[in-house]
């Protein structure tokens, strides 16, 4: 009886042991992976702050403004004068409705074959 | 066992065999004890050992944590980057563990030829645990010596910090030292805030803090930086300054300093000369105070937009006779003493308000105390505690004290914005939180009357100049042409020229101080008085950020006319 119980608790201690150390390995892997992820993150991170330090070198205003000047020329860049400037109550009305009688003769003249503008031409020559 | 029996000496036998047993386990039980107990003391003992051990994490006495860390980064009020942490590899050694000092030596010095190699052969001999070898190198450097595979040479990486600006805000920003702890601006600023607390801690590390935004507009910034670069060899001076303010919120826009530093090299923020003369630098501002002082004097009661001064003689004071510069020698009105920027005029202004109430007046619109700007390079103003008659004539027209740029600034923004003193700030700032910090100096009407004087002196006064190419923008201002000391003496020679303006008069938005230090004329033609100079600088930076703070020209006369104080659109005084 005893005996029995005894290899009973062997094997359960076997079991327990494979088990615990397969655990642990593999914990071991994982932190092995977090590590590695890690310092990738890392060095991903060190490569984006350059690269943000680098736009923010490339949109500063004082590093646009000779590119501008070199440009200007070619590009006919100038700097904006006030007298530039408008607003919206400087716009004029819009203009009165155009002359429909008027366009309505033109039309039905040029449908009707006479071209009033075609002869104006024809008297220049 | 009941078999191991032997006739007559079996109960002695018996009880010999089981004592000898019972001894012989009691002894082996003993020695298991014992056994057991030498291996618990021996773990306790390891235990207690490393226990003890105390591990050294400090790089030259200094955290790892606090190498690493990071510092917040600085954002414009457009969210554009004035300083960002870039992450670089450093170099160091562990010399106790290196094997061959001469072949680690020769080694480094293919990959960074410039290293002394005495130095470094002292460097890396000896039994130190740690010790730096180059700070702050390139990624293509650390590949380079890690592929030399030197034993007891390895990299960390640190936190540098950048400034994409270059000089253009040095001033403002100020700078880090190699271990990212600020030694300037308001990067000392904030360490002295909360960043050195978690830095400290090891909570400052990785991207994690939140970035500080400034009330700086980079663009305006740039402007100005170019502009001043101007001006510095355009009129040949030794030094160009100016700042703009927003008149409501007393948040500073810009602030640059001729000649400055670049803060991504922190030794050039040492030159002598390179300091912040819109903070730091007190000087006597000349006829920009003929502001302060006709501000307070209409504000007061006692005199009156319409009345008349003689200034047909200088003022004598005991030996010394104060006259004007370009004098009218007659009976001036209060806009003419301040279009003619007659100096006697001012003085019997100042003397028909009082001399102690103009004092007091210069204490109210905080001129002889410090401004509580968020920047360490602060110094107080020099102002006498008590006037006497001569001090304070020399005074009013800004003689004989000695105020800060930024006190000139602040003051004229009181005066324009409906007579509400406001604190300069370098933080965002918005209108609620600024309207709680108001403290009002002058009334609203006096305000009104401030506005038409600076807008009638660029019209027909001393600013004609700086209108003219600001045209259109309805900037009102004052010039100031301070002769300097030398051997204690008032050179005509060497002014300090000022201008203090404000744009668009007739809806204060911007206060604006220029300086240009001891310019000389551009041709032949032009004068060295400030208009000729700080005058013109600030028309064409007018021109240039007024369209970028959303300001439209304007060319109606009615803009000017409106401006007109009703007690004198009657009674047109010539």
């Amino acid at each position: 009886m005893i005996q029995k119980f005894n290899i009973f608790l062997l094997i359960v201690t076997i079991i327990a042991l494979t088990g615990v150390y397969t655990l642990k390995f593999s914990i071991e892997h994982t932190a092995g992976e977090k590590v590695a992820l890690e310092a990738r993150i890392a060095e991903q991170e060190a490569e984006l702050s350059l690269l943000k330090a680098d736009w923010a070198v490339l949109t500063q205003p004082g590093h646009i403004e000779p590119i501008i000047r070199r440009h200007q020329d070619v590009l006919e860049l100038a700097e904006v004068k006030p007298e530039q400037f408008g607003s919206f109550s400087d716009l004029p009305m819009r203009p009165a409705a155009p002359d429909a009688a008027a366009l309505n003769d033109l039309f039905q003249a040029l449908e009707a074959g006479v071209d009033p503008i075609g002869a104006i031409l024809e008297e220049i020559e | 066992m009941a078999d191991i029996t032997y006739g007559g000496h079996a109960p002695i036998a018996l009880d010999g065999a089981r004592k000898v047993r019972g001894n012989l386990t009691e002894a082996r039980i003993r020695w298991m004890i014992l056994a057991i107990v030498l291996g618990f003391l021996l773990v306790g003992g390891r235990l207690v050992q490393l226990g003890l051990v105390e591990t050294d994490t400090t790089i030259e006495g200094q955290t790892r944590d606090a190498i690493q860390a990071s510092r917040p980064p600085i954002l414009d009020r457009n969210g554009i980057e004035m300083a960002v942490d870039i992450r670089v590899p450093s170099l160091y050694a562990e010399p106790r563990r290196i094997i061959n000092v001469d072949e680690a030596v020769d080694a480094l010095r293919t990959v960074l030829p410039d290293l002394d190699p005495q130095w470094l052969r002292n460097r890396l001999s000896g039994d130190k645990g740690f010790v730096w070898v180059k700070r702050e190198l390139t990624p293509d450097i650390q590949e380079r010596v890690m592929r030399l595979g030197i034993p007891g040479i390895d990299f960390i990486t640190e936190s540098k910090r950048f400034y994409p600006g270059m000089t253009e805000a040095s001033h403002v920003l100020g700078a880090v030292n190699v271990d990212n702890q600020g030694i300037a601006g308001i990067e000392k600023y904030m360490d002295n805030e909360n960043v050195a607390l978690l830095q400290e801690l090891g909570l400052a590390r990785g991207n994690a803090l939140a970035p500080v935004q400034l009330s700086i507009d980079m663009r305006v910034q740039h402007v100005i930086h170019e502009q001043l670069t101007d001006a510095l060899s355009r009129y040949q001076a030794i030094a160009a300054a100016g700042v703009v303010m927003d008149v409501h919120t007393g948040e500073i826009l810009a602030m640059v300093s001729l000649p400055d530093f670049n803060p991504n090299e922190p030794a050039t923020a040492l030159v002598k000369d390179s300091f912040n003369r819109i903070t730091s630098g007190i000087f006597e501002l000349g006829s920009t105070f003929k502001t302060v002082t006709l501000a307070g004097a209409l504000d007061s009661g006692s005199v009156r937009l319409t009345d008349q001064f003689d200034a047909r003689f200088g003022i004598r004071f005991g030996r010394y006779t104060i006259d004007d510069f370009h004098g009218k020698h007659r009976i001036l009105s209060v806009p003419e003493v301040y279009k003619y920027s007659s100096n006697v005029g001012t003085i019997r202004i100042m003397q028909a308000w009082g001399k102690d109430n103009f004092r007091a007046f210069l204490t109210k619109v905080g001129l002889d105390q410090r401004i509580p700007l968020e920047l360490p390079e602060m110094r107080d103003p020099v102002v006498p505690k008590e006037f006497s008659e001569i001090v304070a004539a020399t005074a009013s027209f800004g003689h004989g004290l000695s105020v800060s740029p930024l006190h000139m600034a602040a003051a004229v923004s009181a005066f324009v914005n409906g007579g509400n003193y406001i604190t300069p700030t370098l933080y965002h700032r918005d209108a609620s939180e600024a309207q709680a910090l108001y403290k009002p100096v002058i009334s609203p009407q006096t305000s009104a009357q401030v506005r038409y004087l600076m807008r009638l002196n660029a019209l027909e006064g001393s600013g004609t100049r700086m209108n003219k190419l600001a045209e259109g923008y309805r900037v009102g201002g004052k010039t100031g042409t301070a002769e300097k000391v030398v051997d204690g003496r008032y050179s005509s020679t060497k002014v300090l020229n000022l201008f203090a303006s404000v744009f668009p008069m007739d809806d204060p938005q911007y206060a604006m101080v220029m300086l240009v230090d001891e310019p000389k004329a551009e041709n032949p033609q032009s004068g060295t008085t400030a208009g000729w100079n700080a005058g013109e600088v600030t028309g064409r930076i007018v021109s240039r950020i007024a369209p970028m703070l959303g300001i439209a020209p304007d060319f109606s006369e009615a803009v000017d006319a409106n401006l007109v104080p009703p007690a004198l659109r009657l009674t047109n005084i010539q």
